[in-house]
């Protein structure tokens, strides 16, 4: 983060983006957006709807090119989108082996510790199409861990989940967080992610402040700023 | 970072699987051909036009259409829970993608003449046996082209709203060189004319080939950028 911790070892740095600027047509959706993201810190990012939140995690992600500026990663990245990026003709197991192959590797003992992190481990060999929004939720985060990401990019993880279901993915996440793995969240909850979250930003009209540490005191604050 | 090959594999087994269990496309594909072939069958006068004359034409036609309601779905797969996203976010080399679905989409085009090919024979009663192979070299030189540019065609549309209307105005265009030639080798084999006949043909679909597939390969990678 631009305001990563002055602790915290230049080695340790995990995404760096620098003037991040991203146009639709003549529509700007992020302007010249800095930021540094160090292991085991994890950003939580709110803003309104439109504000550029979903365009800056697929910029950071690699999804989209910027129009400006650059972004570089230290190692392997994972998304867990509004989407999941799963097929419903095949079970747990089937999607994550496939994408297990993509990422060159096959090893099925991962596969089904993953499933058991999420707590999917007795339906690995049923359909996604069969799932609940919340277990199709933790395929995706699955999926995600899936080349062991040193950067986790989350957009609205905990939507549509009931209370067991968010206390399983905030457990997951809090133990990726302590293992090293930098994150960033978007959620328009963020008392959700009290414990988790290390730093917070907001981001309006595809501008972003400067990420503070993440309190109490954080959740009582607005969801966005006028200083874009 | 795994291999082209490999991943293109991985991403044919996948759609493959995938067909395999919902059988969406195969028996919407299976269906058509099987109505387009009787349908011509019973709506020809045999007293005006031999079958033999008419036999080719209603092959390729049956093929085209049928196999057009395939390729649509390679990419309308990777349209649901935006699974194309998952795919490029996988360090598999992004020309995988497009051997994979070539793949994919010949297996299933493929599946679809193995099977309609005998019906049209049942129909038509047309002498294929004594040159079957060479038929099947024709009809896999005339896929290899349709597929190759379906695969690029489906790609570029599936964003697009209707996806499904777009595929075929924009592909059957491409299609006419290929088309016509397998009508022509068709109708020379059928006729149990020598192949030196119409070796033209034969030259001239397999430079399209050649020049699809290559074309389709290099411009993919661009269209996943767009």
């Amino acid at each position: 983060m631009t305001s990563a911790p002055a602790s915290t070892p230049p080695a340790d740095l995990v995404l760096s983006a620098r003037d991040i600027s991203r146009r639709f047509g003549y529509r700007r959706v992020l302007n010249t957006v800095s930021l540094e993201l160090y292991r085991g810190q994890v950003l939580l990012l709110v803003g309104a709807n439109g504000a550029g939140k979903t365009t800056l995690l697929r910029v950071l992600a690699g999804l989209l090119r910027p129009s400006q500026g650059t972004v570089t990663h230290s190692a392997a990245v994972g998304l867990v989108a509004h989407d999941a990026m799963l097929y419903d003709a095949l079970s747990a197991y089937e999607n994550l082996a496939f994408f297990q192959r993509l990422h060159g590797g096959k090893d099925p003992a991962r596969i089904r510790a993953l499933l058991d992190q999420v707590g999917l481990a007795d339906r690995a060999d049923d359909r996604v199409g069969t799932f609940s929004r919340g277990m199709v939720q933790r395929v995706a985060i699955a999926r995600a861990l899936l080349a062991e990401p040193t950067l986790l990019l989350l957009d609205e993880p905990l939507t549509g989940l009931d209370e067991r279901t968010t206390r399983i993915v905030l457990d997951v996440l809090t133990g990726l967080r302590d293992a090293g793995t930098a994150m960033m969240v978007v959620s328009h909850q963020p008392t959700d992610f009290l414990g988790v979250a290390t730093h917070i930003a907001r981001i309006s009209k595809g501008g972003l402040t400067v990420p503070e540490p993440f309190t109490t005191a954080s959740t009582t604050a607005p969801l966005t700023y006028d200083g874009a | 970072m795994p291999s082209v090959s490999r991943a293109a594999l991985a991403i044919a087994g996948k759609d493959i699987a995938i067909e395999w269990r919902t059988k969406t496309a195969i028996i919407s594909g299976l269906v058509f051909a099987i109505l387009v072939l009787a349908i011509l069958y019973f709506s020809r006068d045999p007293t005006a036009v031999s079958d033999l004359d008419i036999a080719p034409g209603t092959l390729w036609v049956t093929f085209t259409f049928a196999a057009m309601l395939g390729l649509n779905r390679a990419f309308l797969l990777e349209r649901e829970r935006r699974a194309m996203d998952g795919l490029l976010l996988t360090p598999a080399p992004r020309s995988a993608i497009f051997w994979g679905k070539f793949l994919g989409n010949l297996v299933f085009v493929g599946t679809i003449e193995a099977v309609s090919l005998p019906l049209f024979v049942l129909f038509y009663n047309v002498p294929v046996w004594n040159r079957l192979p060479q038929l099947i070299l024709v009809i896999a030189m005339a896929t290899i082209a349709f597929v190759a540019v379906g695969t690029l065609l489906s790609a570029m549309v599936v964003r697009t709203r209707h996806a499904e209307l777009m595929l075929p105005l924009l592909l059957l265009p491409f299609l006419v060189p290929p088309l016509v030639g397998g009508v022509q080798l068709t109708a020379s084999l059928l006729n149990n004319r020598p192949l030196s006949e119409v070796w033209g043909w034969l030259k001239l679909i397999g430079a399209f080939d050649i020049a699809f597939v290559t074309v389709a390969a290099l411009l993919f990678e661009v269209i996943l950028d767009e």
